[in-house]
């Protein structure tokens, strides 16, 4: 070690120059001296590292402004601490990198490489000169004579496009219906309409490969949707306790009185066990639905199963085709404002749901 | 024994069976879901026959809802506890509970109700004359 380090003689010198420079750039921005003496210690460090890569004439001004970089991430960091500081638990979780991370980093710029090869050239280059060169949509809209606010919507499209063909390259997946490559750019635009249109709900439960999938553009929109919207798979006897649950949750804190949400709550029990018993896997969504003043909570459960062959029947009191009370769909309707079924033999069933703000129904007259 | 498990599943069952006398005390500490229920009604008939008790009382107050599958199942374990000599009490449904159950139309046939656990007890012991002085008055005390 030591005789390496003799042998580096010069090369070190040209450092121990720098010293009193560097000081001077972050004493002029930083009080504290223990501090000064930290972070010119952290610039020099990294002057070192990139010594080799630098001419030798340029070492004064590189190691000036490495060292006000340096001040400047210190401060950034101390914001983010200070903004953070009542969260005990994740105080610098990010700001410490882990050993795999810089291999994590190049891993994700082969896979965003490799997504990118999958558009189209114009798309690509529009999206390339936006995002890494920087140039604004008005520049953009000139150069290709249009209007910027078209240049923004199509940007946001190829975005989306863009997020699908990310996640199926880094899921190693190639989308066998013709179907899911739309899917997934509805989801990941979170364009509710072409969603409906598609019925995306129905194509994630039967397509593998788009559920997994669809979990990555899903996350994006959670934060904007969580409070309105919630989905929760239902495939065991425990799924009927969560999709339950979070109902119960959900009508809580849309303002429903504790009788509601515990009626609300049963129907849920009975129409997801109705999925666990007879489709092999469904999800029930639990959301806010608001229509001429009036508002409420809507509950969609769908599933792949068999169907209801004979649905006259099932919608009568005590008919059961498992020995149970024969009580699931009846009675899921009388604690609930509306009640629809639609189904289809040998493809799935989908049970929808409603109950309104204002109808407050005591027990007796669940007659409408 | 602090939790009764069924050979064979590895997940403990989150519901407390006491012995009080001649009576079973089933505390169940969480929501059940189907599985859970039809384990805990096969353990509590098999306990009834081990135990030689006179009756079951069940506080369902945690159980978030008490649907047809719940209480056709509350309704089975009272049936057979009866054929074996032994009757059941089911304790502490709440006001909103016993409202959707009216709506669902669910009948718990063979099954006594009681407001709450002390009540219950009162109610083991007439119904099954066996006035256990002592296990009755020291729950009671404990109150």
């Amino acid at each position: 070690m030591d005789g390496a380090r003799s042998e580096l003689g010069p090369d070190d010198q040209v450092i121990v120059d720098l010293v009193p420079m560097v000081r001077k750039v972050v004493g002029s921005r930083i009080r504290d001296p223990h501090l000064v003496d930290d972070l010119v210690q952290e610039t020099l460090v990294r002057v070192m590292a990139a010594h080799s890569r630098v001419e030798g004439d340029t070492m004064a001004p590189y190691a000036a402004v490495t060292a006000r970089n340096v001040v400047a991430s210190y401060a950034r960091r101390n914001d983010r601490a200070r903004a953070r500081a009542h969260l005990l638990a994740h105080g610098d979780i990010d700001s410490s990198e882990r050993p795999g991370d810089s291999l994590l980093r190049q891993e994700d710029r082969s896979i965003v490489a490799a997504a990118l090869a999958r558009l189209p050239a114009a798309e690509r280059d529009i999206l390339v000169a936006h995002e890494v060169n920087g140039d604004d949509t008005r520049t953009l809209a000139a150069t290709r004579d249009t209007t910027p606010g078209a240049v923004a919507a199509q940007l946001a499209r190829i975005r989306a496009k863009m997020r699908v063909e990310y996640l199926l390259v880094k899921e190693n997946l190639e989308p066998p219906t013709d179907r899911c490559r739309a899917v997934l750019r509805a989801l990941s635009a979170g364009d509710r309409r072409r969603q409906r249109e598609l019925d995306t709900g129905a194509h994630l439960l039967e397509c593998d490969c788009c559920a997994l999938v669809s979990a990555g553009l899903l996350d994006r929109w959670s934060a904007s949707s969580s409070d309105d919207e919630m989905r929760v798979p239902v495939a065991r006897d425990a799924d009927v306790v969560t999709a339950r649950q979070t109902g119960r949750q959900v009508a809580a804190r849309l303002g429903f009185s504790p009788t509601d949400s515990t009626l609300i709550a049963t129907a849920i029990s009975e129409i997801a066990r109705n999925i666990v018993k007879f489709a092999e896997r469904g999800e029930i969504v639990i959301s806010h639905v608001s229509t001429g003043g009036s508002d409420g909570i809507s509950i969609v459960a769908r599933d792949v199963g068999p169907g209801i062959p004979a649905l006259e029947q099932a919608m009568r009191d005590g008919y059961s085709t498992y020995r149970g009370l024969g009580l699931g769909l009846p009675g899921a309707r009388r604690l609930m404002d509306e009640f629809d079924v639609v189904t289809e033999v040998g493809k799935g069933t989908t049970v929808s749901m409603t109950k309104w703000h204002s109808a407050r129904r005591r027990p007796g007259d669940n007659e409408n | 024994m602090p939790s009764p498990e069924l050979p064979g599943t590895s997940e403990p069952l989150r519901v407390s069976i006491l012995t009080q006398g001649q009576f079973l005390i089933v505390s169940i500490h969480t929501a059940l879901d189907d599985t859970q229920m039809t384990r805990l009604q096969e353990d509590l008939i098999e306990q009834v026959g081990r135990q030689r008790s006179r009756g079951i009382i069940v506080d369902v107050s945690t159980l978030d809802v008490l649907d047809s599958f719940a209480t056709r199942t509350l309704t089975q374990l009272a049936h057979v506890a009866r054929l074996r000599g032994a009757e059941t009490v089911v304790v502490g449904i709440s006001p909103e509970v016993a409202i959707a159950m009216v709506q669902l139309s669910l009948q718990m046939s063979f099954v006594h109700t009681a407001l709450d656990l002390e009540e219950g007890l009162q109610r083991l012991g007439e119904l099954t004359g066996a006035l256990d002085e002592a296990a009755f008055l020291g729950t009671r005390s404990r109150g």
